[in-house]
């Protein structure tokens, strides 16, 4: 490399283009070459090579795909007077090259493939989901019929970790959502005077639906994630293979106290968040003219335990859904270190998809049963 | 400290020598470093006054045990770290002088192969070799992918252009690794732990390619190893640090230090193989 500029000149109408300079990457001509030769009418272009200074296998790949592309639009080219000096590197660039095949990348999938291998991933995460979820029922019956072998003190530092460190965003999270809740149905109601209804209309809204379905996804943002990410990352670093090898089950020893956990603090958390969703729909009332008292003899003339008890029945499922997605997508990720995104990824959309089709099935179920 | 500096620097920079495409005097020493202080800050220094030369096509070891600062010089000569005292001139030119600037510019001049390969995992081998081609140079998409294709042949990839990192083997990941460190036809490779994780048989094929490079290309590579066979396979002179010699404690052929060395590091770093081959 002598940083002399690259020079061509040519071609003459022998099709002869004299090379000159230092050809490398940093002195290579910008713009299209062939079309510029092409352009010459030349059907036979030979490259005089001698005027080159310097030629690393940079410089040597340029020539030779130029040679490709002239040779594709029918010019042949031939080279000669290559410099003593840049010989070995030439004929090194040319020797290599002649070796390599000529491969071309993966062509994508037609519509109809692609379908085909969309579908058929959906039903293989189906079944996987499905199989993880028996495993799981199997040995949480086997921690039920044997309380002792379980992990408890791990089990009580997830469930510490999943709720104490989340009560502060899901009591934020319901307090705006029951205060934006109470306003704007407010805003409508008191063009009619029955702004005392928003009492009932945002308890109702909370303690049914909303407390249970925001709580649960704080949580699988939070806690869901977290779950996928370090399966994946203990996928990665051999230590699920160390335990299976070990003759330990994965299942039973990192996802159970993890399902455990998030199973019964999820109820916690969403009684704490119904609790804020009220304080703020209390808020706008007081705003509004509505003293503190009325908004909870209102609320208590119409809430039931069928309420109370089906968003609370919610909460647990929503928990457990979160907690099993999250440690299935950890414990089922490939094992690069990419996979450990990709992982947490999938855990948080499936479980948002999960937790509305849920939701749904839940509201037909309790409409048909009149709770 | 810049009065330091420049009174550390013995080349005549900027006298009228012949320049390459960068601007650098291609007959200068590939590297050269300079009284280094290598040390994290708030920390004691890990080695002090470390001065040593790489000669055009020389492949030198940086040796030692666990522990004793191989990989935290090597962050410093790559420009990962700034040195606490000293610097480290690139064909005649102070990588510490104008901060990230000159750093940034040297590093066109040398390429770093890590341990693990450290390809990047979204992008197949040729995007891999290609991504310094696209940033740095002039080269057009065909001229990029052909010479993309040739670092990868070089090194004995051909026909793996379109694997991605995840699908190759350790070995293949370093020789690919290689291949990208090589893309701006640097004058310089640093290679950390390059046998690391390999079989004997993989490991051995990588330091034949190393040698096989520095020949051909004659390029210059500076390897961070303990591994006794690379040792004498590849290396031609090589540096032995020592925590207790804060610094270097021998310099000279492998030969040299593994049978002729009197200083008890070189002893106790050699000696192992023949504990080993007792074994």
């Amino acid at each position: 490399m002598h940083g002399q500029p690259f020079t061509l000149k040519g071609p003459d109408g022998a099709g002869r283009v004299l090379l000159g300079g230092d050809l490398n990457a940093f002195t290579a001509p910008r713009g299209s070459l062939a079309g510029m030769l092409v352009k010459s009418g030349n059907k036979e272009i030979t490259f005089d090579m001698s005027g080159l200074v310097g030629l690393d296998l940079n410089g040597a790949a340029i020539l030779m795909d130029l040679e490709k592309t002239l040779g594709d639009l029918g010019v042949r080219v031939s080279f000669e007077g290559v410099p003593e000096e840049e010989k070995e590197i030439w004929e090194l660039a040319r020797d290599t090259s002649a070796k390599i095949p000529d491969t071309s990348p993966p062509a994508p999938l037609g519509f109809i493939p692609a379908t085909g291998k969309m579908i058929m991933d959906f039903l293989k995460d189906g079944y996987e989901l499905t199989m993880f979820f028996g495993e799981v029922v199997i040995d949480g019956i086997g921690l039920l019929l044997r309380p002792w072998t379980g992990r408890w003190a791990t089990t009580l530092k997830i469930a510490e970790r999943s709720v104490v460190d989340a009560v502060p965003v899901t009591i934020l999270v319901g307090f705006l959502v029951g205060l934006i809740l109470a306003f704007q149905s407010a805003m409508v109601m008191q063009l009619f005077g029955v702004d005392i209804f928003v009492a009932d209309l945002v308890g109702l809204a909370i303690i049914r639906e909303l407390g249970a379905l925001l709580t649960a996804i704080v949580l699988t943002g939070r806690s869901g994630s977290a779950f996928s990410s370090e399966l994946a990352s203990m996928k990665t670093n051999q230590e699920i293979d160390a335990m299976v090898t070990m003759g330990l089950s994965p299942v039973k020893n990192l996802a159970l106290p993890r399902i455990v956990a998030l199973t019964f603090a999820t109820p916690i958390l969403t009684v704490l968040g119904d609790m804020a969703g009220l304080l703020g729909g209390n808020v706008v009332m007081v705003a509004i003219g509505h003293p503190v008292a009325v908004f909870w003899k209102e609320l208590s003339g119409h809430l039931d335990l069928s309420d109370i008890f089906t968003g609370f029945f919610k909460s647990f499922v929503f928990g457990f859904t979160v907690a099993l997605v999250g440690c299935q997508r950890g414990l089922f990720a490939g094992s690069g270190p990419s996979d450990v995104g990709e992982a947490t990824t999938l855990g948080v959309v499936t479980n948002i998809i999960l937790i509305a089709i849920l939701d749904s099935l839940f509201a037909v179920l309790f409409y048909v049963l009149d709770w | 400290m810049g009065q330091d500096r420049e009174n550390l620097i013995s080349n005549d920079i900027g006298k009228g020598v012949a320049r390459d495409a960068l601007g650098y005097d291609p007959n200068a020493l590939p590297l050269e470093v300079i009284d280094m202080t290598v040390a994290y800050p708030g920390q004691p220094p890990l080695l002090e006054g470390v001065s040593f030369k790489v000669e055009h096509g020389e492949i030198l070891g940086i040796l030692g045990p666990s522990g004793c600062g191989k990989s935290s010089l090597l962050r410093h000569l790559v420009g990962l770290e700034y040195p606490r005292r000293g610097t480290a001139l690139v064909l005649g030119e102070d990588i510490f002088a104008n901060g990230e600037e000159s750093l940034n510019r040297a590093r066109h001049r040398f390429g770093v192969m890590y341990q693990s390969g450290a390809l990047f995992g979204d992008l197949n081998l040729l995007d891999n070799v290609a991504m310094p081609l696209k940033e740095y140079s002039r080269l057009g998409p065909g001229a990029r992918k052909a010479a993309a294709a040739l670092k990868l042949a070089l090194v004995g990839l051909s026909g793996f252009e379109y694997h991605m990192p995840a699908e190759i083997s350790g070995g293949m990941r370093k020789r690919a690794a290689i291949a990208r460190a090589l893309a701006l036809e640097p004058s310089l490779l640093f290679l950390d732990e390059p046998g690391a994780g390999l079989d004997p048989v993989t490991a051995t094929g990588l330091d034949h390619l190393i040698l096989t490079l520095s020949r051909n290309l004659g390029l210059s590579f500076v390897v961070v190893t303990h591994e006794l066979r690379s040792i004498l396979t590849m290396i031609d002179r090589a540096i032995l640090l020592d925590k207790t010699a804060c610094g270097i404690a021998d310099s000279g052929t492998p030969k040299y230090l593994a049978e002729e060395s009197e200083v008890p590091a070189a002893k106790a770093f050699f000696l192992r193989d023949q504990e080993e081959r007792a074994l």
